[in-house]
């Protein structure tokens, strides 16, 4: 049951939500090894593009079409949280002169 | 013929992710998560999702890596320092994502697949059975991220107005 047939070709889905957990967790040693905020942004979008893999993978496994309505609507949600996550980061590095992200404690305190 | 495009758009987006997590300039980062996005694109197409596809070339490669370069431009290279505060956060972050890594692994192992459902694959996937998802049954989740998206867009003009003391 977990075999695709793609084109003639059998491939297993568990192909897809394998290469899926690799780039997550990529994205997520990206987010914990990096300092610069904007590359930790990416390394989010990065995470959430993997997500999106996984839920088109089982869509085509189960051969029903809300897995790709599911990684739409997570689209969406991933451009809004870019929008918003960009603005807050000029903002901070309009109105501070911050170098990574060991510099914005500012809310521990 | 799958098998072979599987493994080399799977090889690029995995050298692409290295790319990013390991390039010292942000714009060099952005650029290979560009390269991980055509990836995966090319894998959504190999899954029969041809309108994801064409979404995640149009607004993700597209809009959103657009938007971080014009970022990037707007704040200048940012150089990173060489070590934080925190010691040993590489070592531990990377333990972590190993022991992380392992975990999904085993879950995969044994991952049960339920009997697909019996659909028209020339049907599957395509922008009319994507529509008739959108407008009739998600209709009321499909309306409300264009909520998200209009508070999305107030927030980001509000956080980079003109402040009364810039003035």
């Amino acid at each position: 049951m977990g075999t695709l047939d793609i084109g003639g070709s059998q491939l297993d889905a568990s192909w897809f939500l394998l290469l899926a957990a690799v780039l997550f967790s990529l994205g997520a040693a990206g987010v914990l090894v990096r300092r610069n905020p904007l590359v930790i942004l990416i390394c989010i979008e990065l995470m959430l593009n993997a997500a999106n893999l996984s839920l088109v993978a089982f869509s085509r496994q189960l051969q029903n079409m809300e897995g790709q309505l599911f990684a739409l609507m997570s689209m969406t949600v991933a451009a809004a949280e870019a929008v918003v996550g960009l603005a807050i980061l000029v903002d901070i590095f309009r109105t501070r002169d911050a170098e990574d992200v060991d510099d914005l404690s500012g809310l521990r305190g | 013929m799958a098998i072979a495009v599987f493994f080399v758009a799977a090889a690029v987006a995995v050298l692409g992710a290295v790319g990013v997590v390991s390039f010292h300039q942000p714009i060099r980062s952005v650029l290979s998560l560009v390269l991980v996005m055509l990836a995966l694109s090319v894998i959504f197409l190999l899954l029969s999702a041809q309108f994801i596809f064409a979404v995640q070339i149009i607004i993700y490669a597209g809009a959103v890596m657009v938007l971080f370069v014009f970022v990037i431009a707007l704040l200048g290279p940012a150089r990173e320092l060489g070590r934080g505060r925190l010691r040993y956060q590489g070592w531990l972050s990377g333990i972590f994502v190993l022991v992380m890594l392992g975990l999904m692994w085993t879950l995969l192992q044994g991952v049960q697949y339920r009997q697909p459902d019996k659909t028209d694959m020339n049907f599957f996937g395509t922008v009319q059975s994507i529509a008739i998802g959108l407008f009739t049954t998600y209709l009321y989740p499909f309306e409300l991220t264009s909520i998200i998206l209009l508070v999305a867009a107030i927030g980001a003009i509000y956080l980079s107005r003109k402040r009364i003391d810039d003035l």
